[in-house]
């Protein structure tokens, strides 16, 4: 339904994007590698999703499996060119021989996607020393300094968000 | 107190795996840290908020305008105006000028398994930029020339087996400097080597679970100053750096000090012995080059070069520090 309220209206993108952005970003943060390739990769699918959603229909695929595959063809179409930028006859760069996701690969996407979203609903301390952590790759000392704690502060609140991540990760029976 | 210690080691775990090697074995692994640490390295690839906004409002601009075409140019340039660091450098890179620059690429791949992932030559078929990645780090590469002439200097490479890299690299054409031993001060297996360009070679596998403060990249410059604990002052004005673990003589002089600045790390002690001061080149991204400059002037450099943005998109300035060492500053501009 969401995916007919968009195609009607372009202006509802905004709830497809956001219930698969977490899920189109892991995906391909774990074929590049690179925060930056991720980062313009997942801006390539998304505007190609939004150009092609009239072309869109239910035939027995899933919107987010559509996405999946808008993003297996631009890893695959990023190799490519990186090759024609660099060509190094030592090492070729491998060009993902599939382009249909495995079930496997499939669920670890889900599970990170699931992860992505649970970071959003931390407590808001405990939010903010991952993404300082994590994302901004800041060191203990620096967050201590720009959030006004200790530095054993902030390795108990790092702590203390890993733990709640994992134990909704399973269920809550962490 | 066991929560205490697990945040401890919890953290050692992150800090190694946010600017390391490959994740370290891990003697009797604790099977709540074990899960702990699976959490943590997925967090790693958490995408920036930034970025999910500037995405979500630049569709929603060509949603609502419905031009919806392929380009999302806009909200990629503006987020990645974030990432001051050009993908595959990091904060820190030594930039080797010698001569020939092809052959000293031939060496790094052969002694260290360097991968070329760029090279521009010059008019002249010579070298003037090249990249090489060492393990997790990289060395950028020039041919010397009358603007710049040659400059070796001294190298940390963290490898997994010392032993293994000091054969490979005196196979390369490196003279023994000393052979890997366990009696190094720093507690790792270490040995020294200088390759036929006149680079110095510290070639070290850590011991045990030691990742230091910020975890280790494989590729560190080391510098040996005269009054290196001058330096110290001076980077901290200049770039805002963090002196981790500074050992001291009694009378003062820097036995050894780590670094940091953003998220590498780089090494100086006191000039001894045969291990004298080598004027380098390094290059150094910061979020703002322009300040950066600015702040280096203050802190007692001369300029190289006026910051100015670059043909191939970065903004770059240059200065010369009291050492001689010359700091190439630059602001990836995501072009």
């Amino acid at each position: 339904m969401l995916v007919e309220a968009a195609q009607s209206d372009p202006a509802k993108f905004d709830a497809l994007y956001d219930l698969n952005f977490e899920r189109v970003y892991a995906f391909l943060a774990s074929r590049v590698r690179d925060r930056a390739a991720a980062e313009d990769l997942t801006s390539e699918v998304f505007h190609k999703a939004l150009a092609n959603l009239p072309r869109y229909e239910w035939r027995g695929v899933p919107f987010a499996a559509w996405l999946l595959r808008i993003a297996a063809n631009a890893v695959a179409d990023q190799f490519k060119r990186a090759a024609r930028e660099f060509p190094s006859p030592d090492d070729p760069p491998e060009a993902p021989a599939d382009r249909d996701l495995q079930a496997s690969e499939l669920r670890a996407i889900e599970h990170r996607a699931q992860l992505f979203h649970l970071v959003g609903q931390l407590p808001e301390v405990q939010k903010r020393v991952v993404y300082e952590r994590f994302v901004e790759q800041r060191s203990i000392r620096e967050i201590a300094k720009r959030l006004g704690k200790t530095p054993g502060a902030i390795k108990q609140l790092q702590l203390r968000a890993v733990q709640n991540l994992r134990a909704q990760m399973e269920g809550g029976h962490g | 107190m066991a929560k205490r210690s697990l945040a401890l080691q919890l953290d050692e775990a992150v800090q190694a795996m946010l600017v390391s090697l490959q994740p370290r074995p891990e003697k009797a692994p604790d099977r709540e840290l074990t899960a702990l640490v699976r959490v943590a390295q997925a967090l790693r690839e958490l995408p920036r908020k930034e970025f999910r906004a500037a995405l979500k409002s630049d569709l929603q601009r060509r949603g609502s305008m419905n031009e919806g075409t392929a380009a999302g140019a806009g909200a990629a340039a503006a987020a990645r105006a974030l990432h001051y660091q050009r993908p595959g450098l990091t904060s820190i890179t030594p930039y080797v000028i010698v001569r020939p620059a092809a052959q000293f690429i031939e060496f790094l791949k052969m002694a260290f398994e360097g991968v070329e992932r760029v090279r521009m030559p010059a008019p002249d078929g010579s070298i003037m930029h090249a990249e090489v990645s060492v393990g997790n780090g990289a060395i950028e590469v020039g041919d010397g020339n009358e603007e710049y002439p040659t400059a070796p200097g001294a190298i940390h490479l963290y490898v997994d087996d010392a032993d293994a890299t000091y054969d490979s690299a005196l196979q390369a054409g490196a003279t023994s400097i000393y052979a890997p031993t366990d009696d190094h001060p720093s507690g790792d297996r270490w040995g020294a080597a200088k390759d036929q360009f006149g680079n110095l070679w510290y070639i070290a596998t850590p011991k045990g679970w030691t990742p230091g403060p910020e975890g280790l990249r494989s590729v560190q410059p080391y510098l040996h100053l005269r009054e290196a604990h001058k330096m110290i002052a001076f980077l901290e004005a200049a770039f805002g750096a963090e002196a981790m673990g500074v050992h001291k003589s009694p009378e003062g002089a820097v036995l050894h000090a780590t670094i940091r600045i953003g998220n590498a790390t780089l090494e100086i002690d006191e000039a001894h012995g045969e291990f004298q001061p080598m004027p380098c080149h390094l290059h150094v991204y910061v979020p703002d080059t322009d300040a950066v400059y600015a702040q280096a002037l203050r802190a007692g450099a001369t300029s190289i070069e006026t910051p100015q943005d670059k043909p191939y998109g970065d903004r770059a300035a240059g200065v010369k520090d009291a050492w001689g060492n010359s700091w190439f500053i630059a602001t990836y501009l995501g072009r």
